[in-house]
Parts: C-alpha cells; sequence; structure tokens
C-alpha cells in the first residue's frame, strides 16, 4: 500500500505532517517513508538522523567512439533534449548537462559499438534507519543537475524494494511531472496546505492533479488559525475532497521542527491532532477491517 | 541588471520579500518582476495583479502515445521507458500515463510497428505579462498540472522580459525562483548577475538554501544572504556562521512579524501596509543596502 503527501506549495508543512503521520503509522504497519523532494529533501533533519547507506545514482551519458561514428547526425536528430550537436561534417558532441540519459541516441545509431556506454553522477539515494521503527528513503539530487525525475524514480525503486506494509510518500512542492511520478500508485493523497490565498491558489492545483490521477483527496490544514478555512472547505468540497485535520499555528511544532524531534512524542495538544489523523489514515487503509 | 533571488526551501518568504524589495525600489529604478515559480506562482497575487494583459501558450512539452489498434503488445516499451510510465491497462492495452511522461521518445523509437507510438507536442502552461498597480511590469507562468519542463518555461519568461527591458527601457529584472534546485531554480539563476539567497535559522532552510547556493557557485555569480524570521530560533547560530564561512555578506535580518501574514491575506506588500511594522523597517533598511551595493 501507499500513501503521498503533498501540497502544491513550498513551505505548507508537507514534511512536518509526513514525518509525525509515519511515526504514528509505524506503530501499526511496517512502515517506509519515501523523501521524494529530491531537490530538497528534509526529512531526516526532522526526524533528527543522519542520512546512511548512501547508494550513487548514475545516469547513462553517450560517449562516442569517433573511430567507428559514420557522421550519420541519426542520434542528434532523436535527441529530445538538442543533448547532441553536430559540426558541418556531422561529427557528433555532446552537452552533458542537457543530456537525460534516455538512451534515444544508442537505439538508433546504426553501428555497434559507436556509442559507448558512458554515465554521469546525478544524485545519491539513501536508506536510513530511523528511531521510530519506520525506515526512510530519502533521494538527492546532486547540485547544479537539472532533472529531478531519474531520482525520484530511483528513490522510489529503492523504497519498492525493501520489505514494507505501507509506503508513505513526501512529495517536492509543485505540481509538475516528478510530483506526479512521487504520487502515482497510492491510494490515499493528502494534501497539506494552508488557508492563507497563496495557499489557497495552490492547494486548487494539488486537487486538480489528485483528480487527473482519480485520487481519492483529503486536506490537512496547516497554521488553520492564519487565514480563512472557510475558503479551503469551499474549493475542497468542489473537487470532493474533505478536510480531515486542522493544525493550529504552534511554536511548539516549530521547535520540533527545529530540534529534530516530532511533535507527536510529546504531550501536547497539537500531538493529539496527528494522533487522530493517523488513526483516520489507518481505518482508510485497514477498510472494515 | 538581473537579480535572481533564491531559497532552495519553499515557505521561507521568498516571495513575501521580492514584493516588498520591488515595491521600495520601483521609484528609483525602472524594474521588471519576473515570477520564475511556474509550479506555484504566487508574486502576481502579491502584487495584486487581478488580470493579466497577455497571456502565451506554451507548447515545450511533448508526451508519447500509444495507438491501440496497430498496437501489437510486444512489451518492448513498457520494458524501456526510462521512467516508469507505460503501464497496461485493464483491458490490456499499453498506455503512456502522460502525467510523468518525459516526452524522450525512446518508446517511439524502440517500438516494432511504425507509426504505433507517437510523440505529440502537448501545452505545457502558459506565460502571462501585467502592469502592477505599481507601475512596474510583471511576468509570471504556470506550468499545466503533471506536465514537464517547467525550467523551459522560466527560459520562455526571462526572454520575454528581455525584450519588455529593450522596449521599455528598463534597467533591472529581479527574478523570483522556485522552491529547490533543479530545472526552474537553474533557469532563473542561468544568466543572472547577482543572486540574493533568502533563508530562516532552521536546520531544514540551512540544508536547501546551502544546496541553492552550490548552484549560484556554478554560474560564478555573486552571492547575497537575507535572513527572515530572524528571531525565530535564537539558539540556531549555523545560518550566520555558514554565511561567514562562505563569505556571503548578511544583507539584513528580518524579524518574525505577524504583519506580515496580515499583509498577505490582504494581498500587498508588508512595506506598503504596514510600513511601522518591524518587518518593514527591516526590509527598508535591506532595500537601501541592495540599491547601493547592488543596483548601483
Amino acid at each position: 500500500m501507499q500513501i503521498a503527501v503533498s501540497g502544491g506549495k513550498g513551505g505548507t508543512g508537507k514534511s512536518t505532517v509526513a514525518i509525525n503521520l509515519a511515526v504514528e503509522l509505524a506503530k501499526r504497519f511496517k512502515l517506509v517513508l519515501a523523501d521524494l523532494d529530491v531537490e530538497a529533501p528534509n526529512d531526516h533533519l526532522l526526524l533528527g538522523v543522519d542520512l546512511a547507506n548512501e547508494e550513487p545514482v548514475n545516469q547513462f551519458m553517450p560517449r562516442f567512439d569517433y573511430s567507428k561514428c559514420t557522421k550519420c547526425r541519426k542520434c542528434a536528430e532523436v535527441c529530445e533534449e538538442h543533448a547532441i550537436i553536430t559540426l558541418k561534417d556531422g561529427t557528433p558532441f555532446l552537452m552533458p548537462t542537457l543530456c537525460s540519459g534516455c538512451r534515444a541516441c544508442e537505439i538508433v545509431c546504426p553501428v555497434p559499438g559507436a556509442i559507448l556506454e558512458g554515465s554521469r553522477l546525478i544524485g545519491h539515494t539513501y536508506v536510513t534507519e530511523t528511531h521510530y521503527g519506520f525506515t526512510l528513503v530519502t533521494g538527492k539530487l546532486r547540485e547544479g543537475e537539472e532533472r529531478s525525475m531519474p531520482l525520484v524514480v530511483e528513490a522510489k525503486r529503492r523504497a519498492r524494494n525493501l520489505d514494507y506494509e505501507l509506503m508513505m510518500v513526501d512529495t517536492a512542492a509543485g505540481t509538475g511531472n516528478t510530483v506526479s511520478k512521487a504520487i502515482e500508485g497510492s491510494e490515499l493523497l493528502i494534501a497539506v496546505t494552508e488557508p492563507t490565498p497563496l495557499g489557497i491558489h495552490d492547494t486548487e492545483l494539488i486537487l486538480q492533479l489528485g483528480r487527473l490521477m482519480n485520487l481519492k483527496t483529503w486536506v490537512v490544514v496547516n497554521r488553520a488559525d492564519l487565514g480563512d478555512v472557510g475558503r479551503v472547505r469551499e474549493i475542497a468540497g468542489r473537487y470532493g475532497a474533505e478536510i480531515v485535520a486542522e493544525i493550529p499555528y504552534s511554536e511548539s511544532i516549530v521547535k520540533s521542527y527545529v530540534s529534530g524531534r516530532p511533535i507527536v512524542l510529546e504531550e501536547v495538544p497539537e500531538a493529539e491532532i496527528f494522533r487522530e489523523l493517523a488513526e483516520k489514515v489507518a481505518n482508510f487503509l485497514g477498510g472494515d477491517e | 541588471m538581473q537579480v535572481a533571488i533564491a531559497s532552495g526551501k519553499g515557505g521561507v518568504g521568498k516571495s513575501t520579500i521580492t514584493a516588498s524589495l520591488l515595491y521600495l525600489l520601483k521609484d528609483r529604478y525602472k524594474l521588471i518582476a519576473v515570477d520564475a515559480d511556474a509550479e506555484a506562482p504566487n508574486l502576481g497575487l502579491l502584487l495584486g495583479v487581478e488580470e493579466w494583459e497577455e497571456e502565451r501558450e506554451h507548447f515545450g512539452a511533448k508526451v508519447a502515445r500509444i495507438n491501440p489498434e496497430s498496437c501489437v503488445r510486444c512489451g518492448i516499451c513498457y520494458e524501456r521507458c526510462p521512467y516508469e510510465c507505460i503501464y497496461m491497462d485493464d483491458e490490456g492495452n499499453y498506455v503512456v500515463n502522460e502525467l510523468t511522461c518525459e516526452g524522450c521518445n525512446v518508446c517511439g523509437l524502440v517500438c516494432p510497428v511504425p507509426g504505433t507510438i507517437t510523440l505529440e507536442q502537448v501545452r505545457s502552461g502558459v506565460i502571462r505579462r501585467a502592469t502592477t498597480k505599481y507601475g512596474f511590469p510583471i511576468i509570471s507562468a504556470q506550468l499545466d498540472v503533471g506536465k514537464p519542463e517547467s525550467g523551459k518555461l522560466v527560459t520562455e519568461e526571462k526572454e520575454w522580459a528581455k525584450k519588455l527591458m529593450d522596449e521599455l527601457n528598463l534597467e533591472h529584472m529581479i527574478v523570483d525562483s522556485a522552491a529547490g534546485i533543479g530545472c526552474q531554480v537553474i533557469a532563473s539563476l542561468g544568466g543572472a548577475d547577482v543572486a540574493i539567497l533568502i533563508a530562516e535559522p532552521t536546520p531544514a532552510s540551512l540544508s536547501d538554501v546551502q544546496r541553492a547556493y552550490k548552484v549560484v557557485q556554478h554560474f560564478r555569480e555573486p552571492a547575497y544572504l537575507i535572513i527572515n524570521k530572524a528571531d525565530l530560533n535564537p539558539g540556531f547560530t549555523k545560518l550566520g556562521e555558514w554565511a561567514e564561512a562562505e563569505g556571503i555578506p548578511v544583507i539584513g535580518e528580518v524579524p518574525y512579524d505577524r504583519a506580515i501574514p496580515k499583509s498577505m491575506a490582504m494581498l500587498k506588500p508588508v512595506v506598503e501596509v504596514f510600513p511601522e511594522s518591524p518587518a518593514s523597517k527591516a526590509l527598508k533598511e535591506i532595500a537601501d543596502v541592495i540599491a547601493e551595493e547592488i543596483l548601483g
């Protein structure tokens, strides 16, 4: 089973919701949390753990054997990223940062051995045991790399290969195709939002994505006392999404965020909100059991 | 001059600060604002833009489609898709998930039946222009939900902004970039003269701004730092220490101030509606430093 935590805009509290839910749900399920915000992964900081079991993610990059290349230009023609340029005589050159590693050039090259296997390090994945009975998988894009899609795919693959009953994914901000890749396969999408005009604007986008993906979607309103929850309810209603929790702005949450100790472990009223939310998720996943 | 504002982490106040700086600098310079967060554009909202004067659709994205009539269901496309975007539907047809397709066309190249898989150009989003009520123009973009190529939208935005700068004889482009360090941020920082980084004193924000700074270093642009919500976390000194160690000048600290969420709810820059609030006073000092040290 898989559920996703996302939110459209950055900074709405996705990771806070994801890690606290994970701590609670780990009591009921063998759980893996996948931090697929590969451009800015932070769940390990919020959980107070150091990333472990690093594995490199290498991307295919063509290397040309110029002694065999017939300068037919086919590789450059099929490259959708225009990463291969050719000289006047047809000699191909690669611009590495544009290359997406898709292998289209290799597929069309008519001369065996003219395109050789090269690779470039584009990031890392990590598998970290947390203190809370669940495993954290993290994808981390290397600085300067443009494409987060391969890292999202690779981190998700690594998570899938672990032994778990429930995988939770924490996505990046936005609603582009890497967010849909992270969410793909989920039975439930939890959209974290805040009731500010900006938060409301972006909530609509994530709800659109949920609808396009045919996903059951719940809304968690963070910093609920800093705005107009009625407007969030109105938009959520339009998309058939239910508001399942309202979290007030809280100094305790800020402190837990900074100290790397999830709030759900403390005896404060805010912790109760996360426990109830976890209960709700567990009931949803457990069906009528 | 082109100034890019980045943070790595979302939600640290990038757009709020950008809107205020634009407001404070608009009378001193001829500016253009670019909202380079194409997946969650907010700067236009914060500057009270209600209607866009011009909208251009962008068809940069491509997605693959499989014709079920001629498909022989060999599954080669499914095996070779580098991003696992092809699946089999309930009727046993191979289908491309358009919400995750990167448009690389590998499936089309490996398909043994010519014409079965085609790469189609689809709309990836829109780019928009408006004149804010403060007199300066803004360019913004909105990526369609589930589409690739947000970086290309940002590149297009900046090209449009450059043309407008020439036409209207403008001096400075202020680019508000997206969260993260990926294609949108690289497109925001590429070609900028100066980067202004915004961070808050939390471990997560420090980690993300350090990553954003590495991207800035790729472009060899001078960087400056603004610390937002500076009093949020008094024991946390690592942000300032990092900036000092890297030689990044801190051009100001903005305190946590309830006036900011209030101004956001009003969709106005805080410096306009609460000019005497502590945050506004700090922002005024920062605008002066930017005017003196960066824009000249």
